[in-house]
């Protein structure tokens, strides 16, 4: 019983982010617990946190996308282009952002879950195509931008910035639809077994592609909030949020095996990473030593879940899995 | 003359399953000693202690007339003993030459590999065996079937062993090929070393080898010389056993349920046959006859060349396992662990992959629901584990099959089709899953049933149809359908 606990890393990762908290709170009183400070927290992590989502949903599927920072940069340069040089409508301006995004990810899918490409090389060749338009779209950086577009990013609502409550919105949206949901309960199957989820008669080619057009689309969404809130477009942006983002994502349970993870887990992988940078600012630890330290966060955190899925494994009497001698299943018993 | 390799009395247990029981097995130097039986009757498990890959639980392996442990495959390749497996075990994307010296390639002064020294010696290997249409540099994923199993052979025989192992090796090649395999064999019977060969197919055996050692149920028969022996003989000591399993009432009706026409697709060619409501059809035939393709492509899996498959006489075009689904067919694979079971899955979850939407209410997915229909199952199969929670990998391999079964007993097709369903299964839990499958017929469904077990086959199954190399044999009914009569159409004895 506590072993499953201790594996579910949403709860894990909760009661690490809360002792950290507490401890942090005691140690600099005046500047961690205040409510400018965790605002400011939230609205750094609130764009990561929602490309976060859509990458969980891919790694529950048993695939990643690397173009998702790319993507960022594009949606929003698009947008921006589009209604600073061509007068384009708001509205009109980012529903053609978001589209591109989406067909983007439609690219991605189509290639991968169809024609059988590596997702890494197809993900990883299309982060460097799509940034590439990025440069283009977005030039050496597009400002005015209209009013109505920036008001949606940096507007306030109860004295905390939208693009927090956008965050919630999406993660409440998707922790729910993931649970409650037959479409994307699949997801756990096709990241679980694909074979025997395809045998089970679910579309995993089709289910795939579905899951790289949502991932995009929320890098989309993303994109536009995040230029929305600069009240500018940068061709820069979202670089190295793709590792980023998958680094949130594997802390908050995912794997890359696929067929694990919950979606409240992108937002604590997140919501770490972002209280781990925030209290280094605070203490004023070197910036250098933020990714030394994630990186062994990282690799620590990765490593406890294997060691106790091991001891599990051990005790119910499966640690032939892991030696090397052949299981009675593996030879010959059938000839 | 003395002989090279002696086995006394082999034993051999896995949980549940005796798969040898006091074997004996002699070799001499310059002949071909055929071993045979049916699928499970334990001739891979007895090759597999020789080489080391498993320890007996009793008995002695000889050497010689001197005892020897075989400790693991490095050891018996010092001792001489090579084996040609199954399953090929060559690495496609290296070349011939880096294969059949995998991990001993020549090396120069400093270390380095001597890659014209490399390609040498694997020219006078391919040329003493006749293959001079092979080339040490080639890839082997460009070569066929057949040439690959040629390396693969080659490969053995770089080692210079005394003993060489063929495991199926016409399984999967030409009958030139296989006519060129026999020369090889036969110039290495001349060159004195001793041949152990296993085969499904007596006129091979009846072809090159000079004794015969047939095993039945990892219980050692009888040696005889080939010339003594008909085809009929080996088949008889083959099968022939106490039948196991009670043969159970049928409750087939005319009403036809599955039917295919001309199926045609990689492995078969022209199957056509009708599966009626109630009625429990087998399939048999040998490992690699093809039954499994037939199925995969019925279930939409593999893609079919041409035929048509009907259900409830309407013609389905079936692309996918969802339109399968959709049409009403169910399937159990037979490699349970990697297309049945989502190991690291809950049972609860297992349950419901094929029928997700009966979990809803009110067009939400709720875990109670999903709990509650897994419970149920849990009870009807009497599943044992400790919650419908519990990983389904943390299962015996009978109670995983009982889950997968429980997804189609909730999917709840007309068809269901299922492969080697008792396939590694204690015999409890195999008595438990005939019951359940004669129930289901009894119910209305329609069952098609590929089993190697003859028992099972002759216990369950209202028809049985034999396919041979891919194409319909004959179909045996009611007492026609005996081991022998299954296995002199199977193999074409």
């Amino acid at each position: 019983m506590l072993n499953q606990i201790l594996r579910d890393r949403v709860y894990t990762l909760t009661l690490t982010t809360l002792l950290l908290c507490l401890v942090s709170a005691a140690v600099f009183p005046a500047t961690f617990p205040t409510f400018e400070n965790f605002r400011q927290l939230l609205l750094n992590l609130s764009i990561d946190a929602i490309v976060a989502v859509g990458m969980m949903l891919l790694l529950i599927a048993g695939v990643f996308d690397l173009s998702v920072g790319s993507v960022v940069a594009f949606a929003g340069g698009l947008s921006a282009h589009l209604m600073v040089y061509y007068d384009v409508p708001v509205p009109v301006a980012m529903l053609m952002g978001l589209g591109s995004a989406v067909l983007i990810g439609w690219i991605n899918g189509y290639l991968i879950a169809y024609q059988g490409i590596n997702p890494l090389i197809q993900t990883l060749a299309m982060m460097g195509i799509v940034r590439g338009g990025a440069l283009m779209v977005a030039g050496a950086g597009i400002q005015n931008l209209p009013y109505w577009y920036n008001a949606i990013g940096q507007s306030k609502l109860l004295g905390v910035q939208m693009p927090v409550w956008y965050m919630g919105l999406v993660v409440a949206a998707f922790t729910f639809l993931v649970n409650r949901t037959v479409f994307f309960r699949r997801y756990y199957y096709i990241g679980g077994n694909e074979q025997a989820a395809e045998l089970s008669g679910i579309r995993v080619r089709r289910m795939k592609l579905y899951a790289f057009m949502l991932s995009a689309t929320l890098a989309g969404v993303a994109g536009l909030l995040l230029t929305s809130r600069l009240g500018a477009a940068l061709s820069t942006l979202g670089r190295g949020m793709e590792l980023r983002v998958i680094t949130a994502v594997i802390l908050g349970g995912a794997s890359l095996t696929g067929g694990v993870g919950k979606i409240p887990g992108a937002l604590l992988g997140a919501l770490f990473m972002g209280l781990v940078a925030n209290i280094m600012v605070i203490a004023r630890v070197s910036g250098y030593w933020q990714e030394i330290i994630l990186g062994l966060i990282l690799i620590i955190a990765v490593w406890i879940d294997l060691a106790l899925q091991r001891r599990s494994a051990g005790r119910q009497g499966l640690a032939r899995k892991f030696s090397n001698k052949p299981s009675p299943e593996g030879v010959g018993v059938d000839q | 003359m003395n002989p090279i390799l002696q086995l006394r009395g082999i034993s051999k247990s896995f949980p549940g399953v005796k798969a040898l029981e006091g074997v004996d097995f002699d070799l001499r130097a310059g002949e071909v000693h055929a071993l045979c039986g049916e699928n499970g009757a334990g001739k891979s498990t007895l090759m597999n202690i020789l080489t080391g890959n498993l320890e007996p639980d009793a008995g002695q392996v000889l050497l010689d007339s001197l005892a020897v442990e075989i400790s693991g495959p490095a050891e018996a390749s010092r001792l001489g003993i090579a084996i040609v497996y199954q399953q090929l075990s060559v690495i496609n994307t290296l070349s011939v030459a880096e294969n059949i010296f995998a991990n001993r390639q020549p090396r120069g002064k400093l270390g380095f590999i001597w890659y014209s020294q490399l390609y040498a010696q694997t020219q006078a290997l391919l040329d003493k065996l006749q293959l001079r249409h092979i080339r040490p540099q080639s890839l082997v994923g460009e070569l066929s079937p057949g040439q690959r199993q040629m390396v693969e052979i080659a490969k053995a025989l770089a080692q210079d062993p005394r003993i060489l192992i063929l495991d199926e090796p016409t399984a999967s090649i030409t009958r030139q090929e296989t006519d060129t395999l026999f020369a090889i064999i036969q110039q290495l019977k001349d060159d004195g070393k001793g041949i152990v060969y296993i085969s499904h197919r007596l006129n091979e055996i009846f072809t090159i080898a000079d004794r015969v050692t047939v095993l039945k149920d990892g219980r050692y028969q009888t040696t005889r010389p080939v010339a003594d022996v008909t085809a009929n003989d080996l088949i008889r000591l083959m099968v022939g056993r106490d039948i196991e399993f009670a043969r159970t009432a049928s409750s087939r009706t005319g009403e036809p349920l599955l039917t295919v026409r001309n199926l045609t697709g990689g492995r078969f060619a022209d199957i056509s046959f009708t599966l009626h409501r109630g009625e429990i059809l087998g399939l048999a035939g040998l490992v690699g006859a093809g039954r499994t393709e037939i199925a995969r492509a019925i279930f939409g899996i593999d893609t079919l060349i041409s035929g048509e498959v009907y259900v409830h006489n309407k013609l389905c075009a079936i692309r996918h396992p969802a339109d399968a689904v959709t049409a009403g067919i169910g399937y159990v694979p037979e490699e349970r662990k990697t297309q049945g079971v989502f190991l690291n899955m809950s049972v609860m979850e297992n349950v419901l992959a094929a029928d997700l939407p009966a979990a809803q209410t009110g067009g939400w997915y709720g875990i109670g629901k999903a709990r509650q229909l897994a419970e149920r199952f849990r009870a009807q199969l009497r599943m044992a584990t400790p919650s419908v929670m519990q990983r389904a990998g943390l299962l015996s391999g009978g109670n995983q099959q009982k889950a997968v079964l429980a997804r189609w007993l909730l999917a709840n097709p007309d068809v269901l089709i299922v492969d080697e369903p008792t396939h590694g299964i204690d015999v409890g839990a195999k008595a438990e899953i005939h019951t359940l499958l004669r129930g289901l017929a009894a119910e209305g469904k329609g069952i098609l049933l590929i089993s190697s077990e003859l028992p099972e086959l002759l216990a369950l199954a209202d028809r049985i149809l034999v396919i041979r190399q891919g194409t319909l044999a004959g179909e045996l009914v009611g007492d026609t359908a005996t081991e022998e009569t299954i296995m002199a159409l199977a193999a074409n004895a």
